[in-house]
């Protein structure tokens, strides 16, 4: 599920994990587990910064259709 | 045939006066006279030239910071009709410019202050761009630089995101129209979190589509927040004050819409780095709470050690008082027989020419009976007796 996270919930996940583990005052486990949610988390968003490319579409404004009819007509 | 009445008159020329177009939106120069202003700060006068004369009101609501003075050629904004109660022909003036500034800028300054007076570039009203954007709307024109730009920039900087391209032209007829048409596209597109606006660099009129009223509101009235870039850096268009956010050309347009991928690299490992550092100071917390706990436990034990010791003494001081041995220090024997070891406690226990054995505190020595007398009489008589 965690692959599905956008980058801003990935990043904003990271920042909440490094707060808390900042903070203290945890067990040991939680510790060890925040900390490999955390490291988890930093890759998928640097994974997502690698991998993506940019999407283009485009959507038909009445300018566009108008456009187009006038290529259709000779 | 019908015989009107004055009032029908002159409301049937209201009417018809302000159903035309090009009256109802008109610039007119020509030079002030009988400039008048009534107590409620209303301001009459006569706008005039060689061939004729018009009659003007400015209403207190409308006033500018120009000065009115009888004489000064100006240029004024408004629509005609008729007041009735006079039936006089009117302009209803609400901008008055020097004469001198060509329309184009005439008609910027006056919807500025139109505009303004509306609230439409409150500060308080712009929105916040959202600082991950995730699919970004394009209003410019297809096939442009400006577009091969935008495009560059964002996929270099944040490819995170679906760029949407609403076409239109971006100059000439038909483009605001256009403009707003892309607006209504944009807005009926589900997902779409931002809108740039842009438009490269032209002179007052390849910009004029950016002026206009009607674009103006377009950005106003969009459902997600607006960056715009038109033109150079020195350009400053109607559409520049109502966007929520003013960039200074397309490109820069496009570096305000997403974030910064290095910013966002430098980031995710400055929080890797606070991770490893916060991990190991938890660690090193626990390290120095088990060294403290073997410590204190050490300490503990130490403290159970000293009291099992002398619980130990104590108990051996008792026992050494029980023992035999101290009796013996006190001058008393131990007797056995020599051969079976028995004690010797009663005097017919033993017999004349017995082997016995005598143990005393330091030692033992062996010995032979040679008499023996029953009853304590005669030994306890050989102490000397107590004074009384």
């Amino acid at each position: 599920m965690d692959e599905q996270l956008s980058f801003e919930e990935a990043l904003n996940r990271l920042e909440k994990i490094t707060q808390t583990l900042e903070g203290g005052g945890l067990r040991l486990e939680e510790a060890i587990a925040l900390f490999e949610d955390g490291i988890r988390l930093a890759k998928i968003c640097n994974e997502q910064l690698n991998a993506a490319e940019l999407k283009i579409s485009q959507i038909q404004t009445p300018f566009e259709q108008e456009q187009e009819s006038k290529d259709e007509s000779p | 045939m019908k015989i009107y009445s004055v009032a029908e008159v002159t409301g049937y020329l209201r009417e018809l006066l302000e159903a035309d177009s090009l009256l109802a939106d008109l610039w007119i120069s020509g030079e002030v006279s009988n400039l008048l202003e009534s107590a409620a700060g209303h301001l009459y006068f006569t706008l005039k030239d060689e061939a004729s004369q018009l009659r003007c009101v400015l209403f207190h609501r409308a006033r500018l910071d120009l000065t009115l003075e009888n004489g000064m050629a100006a240029v004024a904004h408004g629509r005609i009709s008729i007041y009735e109660v006079s039936g006089a022909l009117q302009f209803y003036v609400d901008v008055v410019q020097p004469e001198g500034m060509g329309i184009l800028h005439l008609e910027f300054e006056r919807l500025k202050v139109k505009l303004a007076e509306e609230g439409l570039f409150e500060p308080a009203r712009k929105r916040a761009l959202p600082p991950f954007p995730q699919r970004i709307g394009v209003v410019t024109s297809p096939d442009s630089a400006v577009l091969h730009d935008i495009i560059n920039i964002i996929s270099r900087r944040y490819p995170l995101v679906e760029l949407v391209l609403a076409p239109t032209p971006v100059q000439g007829d038909g483009a605001a129209t256009g403009i707003v048409q892309a607006f209504n596209t944009i807005n009926e597109t589900e997902g779409i979190d931002l809108v740039i606006l842009a438009r490269g660099g032209g002179s007052l009129e390849e910009l004029w589509a950016f002026n206009e009223e009607k674009v103006a509101r377009a950005i106003y009235a969009s459902r997600v927040p607006v960056i715009s870039g038109v033109g150079h850096d020195t350009d400053f268009t109607i559409a520049d004050f109502v966007a929520d956010k003013r960039a200074p050309t397309p490109s820069a347009a496009a570096e305000l819409a997403v974030p910064h991928r290095a910013e966002l690299e430098a980031r995710l490992q400055s929080h890797s780095r606070a991770l490893v550092a916060a991990l190991s100071r938890e660690f090193a917390q626990y390290r120095q709470r088990i060294d403290e706990l073997t410590r204190v436990s050490s300490m503990h034990l130490g403290n159970l050690l000293t009291i099992s010791q002398e619980k130990l003494r104590g108990r051996e001081l008792k026992l050494g008082s029980l023992s035999p041995l101290a009796t013996l220090e006190r001058g008393y024997a131990l007797v056995q027989h020599a051969a079976t070891g028995e004690v010797i406690s009663r005097i017919d226990h033993v017999h004349r020419g017995d082997a016995i054995e005598v143990k005393v505190s330091d030692g033992q020595f062996k010995s032979r009976v040679t008499g023996s007398k029953k009853g304590l009489q005669a030994w306890m008589n050989s102490f000397p007796s107590k004074k009384r």
